[in-house]
């Protein structure tokens, strides 16, 4: 089996508006995660684990970070005479003129490219979340069924379900799948309880044709046009049922929560047994020394790359490649990115530090007593934060601020920008 | 750019090193892990790099495939290019010759169509065997500023110390003008670092003399310094030669100083994280809620639930709940299980140290080894590669696990002071 016979297409195009300063400068899907790798990471070590050797990325919104990210795609085995990783930037011919205008706008504006390729099968995935999935397992279910589009989903509670796309998936084949019966995209009210994870499988021709179809619509969306089209169109139509973990990466909050059940003794999101690799050329992760952690450091419950340089007390926190933490310091159930400088007696709880950023010393964030739960504080990327600075919890701070915007003191949920 | 008639690299990776012990039983001394995720050589590969050379081969001999698997391509080193590249140079059999290398001058000599196939106007000879950071831009400079035909890279060690080296005495202009190999009782403390540059066309005038001149230090030196133009290029570094379990040990222990005397990252130090099954390419290490960590290098891939006290961890070691690391040195993928206790321990990879079990027990520290009393004789113990040491073993001082041994082949349940599993 030389040609390969599957072509995964990643959806890396968006921002993500809520992540706020995290993506001003990069797409969602090259957000940092897990103390070295980034969110797309997931996605092609998925693909590299499931044998998908030929690939195509989406990609639209600030899209260097993606592409000094992917690099020759080696990092995940994904360069050879068969192999490849493509990324599809949005372009202008004598027909068109405009960017993506969504999801199935970008597939679409790439059929030449995907015939070219001749595949058996189509897989969309989502280049923004975390979790494992072997997609052979997918693929053969699809098969097995001769469906047309088979969409993977898991179970999620009714509260939840109004931001989903939900489709209810009788059961024909026990927990493993069975025909899905409606699609109702982010619904008030679903009919189903099984939420779309955005892992779709589909028969070429039939994406070939409802992607045709779609260029007449007005919005231009996989959940919200394309699986409605194909289900009112009567195609056949299954639902694979995933119960692994899912972890979604929208929202500050979301983010955070991910980053978490990366910690203790048998984590939710456990990298090795994963097998999630990242480039290790990109920010030259690979030119890093081990940790140096120092004679009266402290580091508990805590996930630390290569590169870091811990004196003070570190815990319940991620550290990325290059962080060092000076003596007195103490960093609580924190995420802080790479090349981070923090100085001496800093206290800092319940925070994101996005990359470059420097502490001088006595700086204090999210450390006041809340009575309820605090807000997850937010610091863009290249900045320098004054000694004695104190920011209250949950608030965001703008990428590189220039000096005489900093203040003393923010309270609690400000925006400094 | 690079000029046409850049110098080029010849590195002696080729020796024993057999006081590393159990350490190269099964590599060359270059391919040596150290400081965590490094292995010897990258010193000497990086130091090439970092001075704009380009051009590199590595003479290879003992026990050369974790050598050859880790220099890779060379892109590691950035040795990838057009012009560029990094090559194996391994012994092989001539029209007449078909021994072993017989020392460093006739390693040379048997690749010198390598020298004629790089056109070069000086060669630059290093070994693969020593932990330092140098610039050979500077020795080239100062080579060709004082038109020598030879230099020597010479730095100050302890009188004490001199009898392993080459020792030069120098004029005030920095000429060679004696030379006493390894001698007994100095007349100096400048030593060689066993770093020459040659003129092309000199060297191998040398090495066309006569095929009994073995080696550089014992009979190539000591002829050009009589009749040629030798000159010590003086480096004041941090400078080891790591070839005895002691001096490993210490070099190792000198990443963890607070005065940064080895400084991996800042010396711009490369590696090939991704040989041997992802030796370095490992998720961010994970630290457990009992974890207690003091003054270690610790790499990634590790997961630590118990407590590391000064020592050096490579990727994938498990320190379980209970456990304690002391003063110890671990190779990758090292598990040592709940309760163990490692004092003053060196354990190749891929070893397992079973539940309550004690290596580097006892106060004897000055019970030395009795099958390698030069190897083992301050309290260091060696574990050899994938070694499994049994629940409740108690192992002493300057002892020594073999290779691949199994719970089987523990007789006692105390291997004492200074006695060896082997």
């Amino acid at each position: 089996m030389l040609r390969p016979t599957t072509l995964a297409m990643i959806l890396a195009g968006g921002r993500a508006e809520e992540l706020n300063v995290l993506t001003y400068y990069r797409p969602k899907a090259a957000v940092p995660f897990g103390g070295f790798a980034r969110v797309i990471d997931f996605a092609l070590s998925n693909l590299m684990n499931s044998g998908i050797e030929q690939i195509a990325i989406l990609s639209q919104y600030r899209s260097y970070s993606l592409i000094n990210h992917i690099g020759t795609g080696a990092a995940w085995d994904m360069i050879g005479r068969y192999r490849g990783v493509s990324i599809l930037p949005p372009f202008i011919d004598s027909e068109q003129q405009d960017w993506y205008r969504g999801s199935a706008d970008a597939v679409y504006k790439n059929l030449d490219f995907i015939q070219y390729h001749r595949p058996e099968e189509i897989l969309i995935l989502s280049g923004d979340h975390i979790y494992q999935m072997d997609y052979r397992d997918v693929i053969a279910y699809h098969h097995r069924k001769n469906a047309d589009l088979t969409v993977v989903c898991k179970r999620v509670e009714k509260q939840r379900a109004s931001r989903f796309g939900m489709a209810h998936i009788d059961d024909e084949d026990g927990d493993r799948g069975g025909k899905m019966v409606t699609y109702q995209e982010k619904s008030e009210n679903p009919e189903g309880e099984w939420s779309s994870l955005t892992v779709l499988c589909f028969k070429p021709e039939i994406l070939y044709k409802a992607l045709e179809e779609n260029q007449s619509d007005d919005s231009f969306e996989f959940g919200h046009d394309i699986i409605p089209k194909l289900m009112d169109q009567g195609c056949r139509a299954y639902g694979y049922k995933f119960d692994g973990y899912w972890g979604y990466t929208r929202t500050v909050e979301e983010y955070w929560n991910a980053n978490m059940d990366l910690l203790g003794d048998q984590p939710l999101v456990d990298l090795e047994r994963w097998g999630i690799r990242t480039n290790l050329d990109h920010r030259g992760l690979r030119d890093y020394q081990p940790a140096l952690i120092g004679r009266n450091a402290e580091v508990l419950d805590s996930l630390i790359y290569n590169g870091c340089v811990v004196e003070g007390t570190v815990r319940n926190s991620i550290l990325f490649p290059g962080v060092h933490i000076g003596a007195g310091s103490v960093i609580e159930n924190s995420v802080i990115f790479f090349s981070n400088r923090i100085g001496k007696d800093c206290r800092f709880d319940k925070m994101i530090s996005d990359v470059n950023t420097v502490y001088a010393d006595n700086v204090e964030i999210g450390i006041e007593h809340v009575d309820k739960e605090k807000q997850i504080a937010v610091v863009g990327w290249n900045n320098r934060v004054p000694a004695g600075t104190r920011l209250g919890h949950g608030v965001t701070v703008s990428p590189q601020l220039q000096p005489d915007k900093w203040v003393e003191v923010l309270e609690a949920g400000r925006v400094l920008r | 750019m690079r000029k046409p008639d850049e110098a080029i690299v010849l590195l002696l990776a080729g020796g024993v090193g057999s006081r590393l012990n159990l350490l190269v039983e099964k590599r060359a001394k270059p391919a040596v892990t150290f400081g965590g995720i490094y292995r010897i050589i990258d010193f000497s590969l990086s130091n090439v790099m970092n001075s704009g050379l380009t051009r590199v081969g590595v003479l290879t001999q003992y026990k050369p495939l974790s050598l050859m698997s880790h220099i890779g391509t060379g892109e590691a080193w950035d040795f990838t290019g057009r012009s560029r590249g990094v090559k194996i140079l391994p012994p092989r059999t001539g029209s007449k010759d078909s021994d072993w290398y017989k020392g460093t001058a006739d390693a040379v000599r048997r690749n010198i169509d390598f020298l004629e196939a790089n056109k070069a106007e000086e060669v630059v000879i290093l070994s693969g065997d020593h932990i330092y950071h140098m610039d050979f831009d500077a020795m080239l400079a100062f080579h060709n500023s004082k038109k020598a035909d030879v230099t020597v890279g010479m730095m100050v060690v302890p009188k004490e110390q001199i009898h392993q080296f080459g020792a030069g005495i120098t004029n005030k202009d920095g000429r060679i003008v004696d030379w006493e190999e390894k001698p007994e009782v100095p007349k100096t403390n400048l030593a060689s670092m066993g770093i020459y540059v040659f003129n092309r066309d000199y060297l191998l005038a040398s090495l066309a003399r006569s095929k009994d001149e073995i080696d550089f230090g014992m009979h190539i030196l000591p002829w050009a310094i009589d009749n040629d133009n030798v000159f010590a290029y003086p480096f004041y570094g941090y400078w080891r030669d790591v070839g005895t379990i002691q001096a490993y040990w210490e070099a190792n222990m000198d990443l963890l100083n607070q005065k940064g005397m080895i400084s991996p990252e800042k010396w711009q130090i490369r590696t090939n994280v991704e040989a041997e099954e992802r030796r370095a390419d490992r998720p961010a290490t994970r630290y457990l809620a009992a974890a207690k960590v003091r003054n270690s290098l610790i790499s990634a891939g590790c997961v630590i639930k118990g407590t590391v006290l000064n020592s050096v961890l490579s990727p994938g070691v498990v320190v379980e709940e209970g456990a304690v690391v002391k003063d110890s040195i671990l190779f990758r993928d090292c598990r040592v299980e709940k309760n163990a206790q490692l004092d003053l321990v060196i354990s190749d990879k891929l070893t397992r140290f079973g539940e309550n079990a004690a290596v580097g027990v006892g106060e004897h520290h000055d019970i030395i080894s009795r099958l390698y009393p030069k190897h083992l004789y301050t309290g260091i113990t060696l574990v050899g590669d994938s070694a499994e040491i049994p629940a409740n073993m108690k192992i002493g001082r300057n002892c020594i696990v073999k290779c691949n041994a199994s719970e089987a082949d523990f007789t006692t349940p105390f291997l004492q002071d200074g006695e060896s599993l082997s």
